[in-house]
């Protein structure tokens, strides 16, 4: 199975629980057999690839340097996270079997891909909007929202961390329960349950009724 | 069989107009569809306009644009490049991918035209209307370079980049540091047709809404912001009405409008100059054709549509000597040509046309006779096709083949 992963953070940038997250991920999942490639930003460290015990990184930079904010900032970006993530689709004869997309970030990219090339995606939850902003509501956040909403919508499956995050996703969005499955990070069978929910999507399967 | 397919990429389509870049892919894509290129327009929503239909042979898909409020107008622009590239990639699929090339007009659709590149592996063309550091003589704020930056990625990921004028040309070579092999010149055009087919119609009735028969019209057609010069000519409009007795219309919006109106009150000139705003295809033509002389008197023009179309309209054209403008008016023969930013020169031009019907007439006759060999659509069409097919025979020998 080929995946690619996407993440605005990964060691070496770290900006908060997620970038170690997605790495003891893709570590792991690359030690079960997985081919796993990570797409992911880094100012300076970009470049093609670079391959370690098998498992592969990608880093992209910003073509535009100068920006106005976060909002405008990602979405150049995403761009260039197309384009790496093509590249390892062309050069794996097209079999790419999921994208995992990791928070809002590269929702937009993850989205183009499944529209043009078919490939679907799962939507791993970290956080949301409306508990980042406390609520607020300005255009910026209404952005940041609708671009969550996007993955939501458009994604094959949610994976979120905990309870009372599934409650949330669907308190806001009204996503339906049976599309987002909670899988605690390093609890006893985590790995095994994403592989399942990975398995499922790449085998096109749509809802898995979570119990 | 269709020779290529061509898929255009832009923020405003007929009936949404907000520039120059909507007449213009609508009369390209028009004529390039007769010359058996299958074109695909994908372009933002417009109230009552349809999601999908066939126009004169090019088929247009409007898309949802970005409909919340958005922080501000470059925000929103990337907010709608992620609908519009959503879209036009299920487009493309629903296709079996069998677009040729992306075309993508201004910066406006940069991020959509640049991931439909990388997504599907075809080559990118980009035409590149106007430059930010042109608009805004200069670039001063991060957020103006954040737009030249996303215009200069655009021209680094196109295969080949037209421009209107040769000054254009020379400008985004200068502004993004483009290799000139990159650059093609292909001039804008104008759709004559639409002017001479009531060619026998009476039009005094519809002059007398705007001005007095003794009147003479000195018509402003244009955005009303800084770089499109209108202040220059409020600023002229005394100057000449102590040589002549003329009525100025000012048509269109912007940012400027009620401080240019403030300026003629403060004059007294109020019955002298008239804001009709926006106003509709039709109303514009008959205006005109109406006027004893059209205005371009813009600071920074990278071509200059509405000078083609007073001259299409068999209206005298008086134009600041500048980018564009330059090379469509040749002085003396087919318009009169005034220092950029100087009053005093352009009411001289202006009263040059107004007293003097005889060279009136000659520089009306000469630029009808230069927009129907020079700037038809048709011969437009033609050296469009020939860039994509020198686009698509060096694609063919590329790696992504």
């Amino acid at each position: 199975m080929h995946v690619i992963i996407f993440s605005w953070e990964y060691p070496p940038r770290i900006v908060g629980q997620l970038a170690y997250y997605v790495k003891e991920l893709a570590t792991q999942l690359t030690k079960s057999g997985i081919e796993i490639h990570v797409v992911t930003y880094h100012d300076y460290l970009t470049g093609e690839s670079n391959e370690q015990n098998g498992l592969k990184t990608y880093r992209v930079t910003n073509p535009v340097r100068t920006h106005i904010g976060v909002l405008t900032w990602v979405l150049t970006l995403n761009q260039e996270v197309e384009r790496a993530a093509a590249d390892i689709y062309y050069r794996a004869h097209k079999k790419v079997d999921l994208i995992d997309a990791h928070d809002w970030h590269f929702i937009p990219a993850a989205v183009t891909l499944k529209k043009a090339l078919g490939i679907p995606f799962i939507y791993s939850v970290e956080s949301l909007e409306e508990h980042r902003s406390h609520g607020a509501n300005s255009p910026f956040n209404m952005a940041i929202k609708s671009i969550e909403w996007l993955g939501m919508y458009e994604a094959q499956r949610l994976i979120v961390k905990s309870e009372w995050m599934r409650e949330e996703v669907s308190r806001i969005y009204k996503v339906p329960l049976e599309k987002i499955s909670v899988v605690k990070p390093k609890s006893q069978g985590w790995l095994k349950s994403i592989l399942e929910i990975y398995r499922e999507v790449a085998g096109g399967k749509n809802v898995k009724c979570e119990t | 069989m269709r020779d290529i397919t061509v898929m255009m990429l832009t923020w405003e389509f007929p009936p949404r107009i907000i520039g120059g870049i909507s007449p213009h892919v609508y009369n390209l894509s028009k004529s390039l569809a007769k010359k058996n290129i299958k074109v695909y327009v994908v372009t933002c929503d417009f109230p009552g306009a349809p999601q999908h239909e066939v126009l004169d042979g090019v088929e247009v898909f409007r898309v949802d644009s970005y409909k919340n409020p958005s922080p501000d107008f470059a925000t929103w622009v990337y907010l709608m490049n992620v609908n519009m590239q959503k879209e036009a990639a299920a487009i493309v699929r629903s296709l079996d991918g069998k677009v040729d090339i992306f075309h993508a007009h201004d910066w406006l659709v940069a991020d959509a035209g640049i991931g439909l590149k990388h997504v599907f592996r075809k080559p990118l063309l980009a035409t590149i209307h106007s430059t930010e550091i042109g608009r805004r003589n200069g670039i001063h704020f991060d957020y103006e370079r954040m737009i030249h930056e996303t215009e200069a990625w655009l021209t680094y990921e196109a295969w080949k980049v037209i421009c209107c004028s040769n000054y254009m040309i020379s400008h985004v070579k200068w502004a993004f540091g483009l290799p000139e092999d990159k650059l093609v010149m292909v001039p804008n055009g104008v759709n004559v047709d639409a002017y001479t087919k009531n060619e026998t119609e009476d039009l005094q009735q519809f002059r007398n809404k705007f001005a007095l028969p003794e009147e003479k019209i000195v018509l402003f057609v244009g955005r009303l912001v800084y770089e499109k010069g209108v202040h220059v000519l409020v600023n002229a409009v005394p100057k000449v009405l102590e040589k002549v007795n003329a009525k100025f219309i000012i048509v269109g919006n912007g940012y400027m409008k009620e401080q240019l109106s403030d300026l003629i009150r403060n004059m007294g000139l109020s019955h002298k100059v008239l804001f009709t705003g926006f106003v509709d295809d039709d109303t514009l033509r008959k205006l005109q054709k109406c006027a004893d002389v059209s205005v371009v008197p813009s600071l920074f023009e990278p071509f200059g549509i509405v000078a083609l179309e007073a001259m299409a309209a068999k209206s005298p054209v008086v134009v600041s000597d500048t980018g564009g403008l330059s090379e469509i008016v040749e002085h003396d023969v087919d318009g009169v040509k005034v220092y950029v930013n100087n009053p005093e020169s352009l009411a001289w031009g202006i009263t040059r046309v107004l007293t003097n019907e005889k060279y009136a007439d000659w520089i009306r006759n000469n630029a009808f006779k230069k927009v129907k060999e020079k700037y038809n659509w048709d011969e437009i069409a033609n050296q469009t096709k020939r860039v994509y097919d020198t686009v698509l025979e060096e694609y063919s020998r590329s790696a992504w083949t």
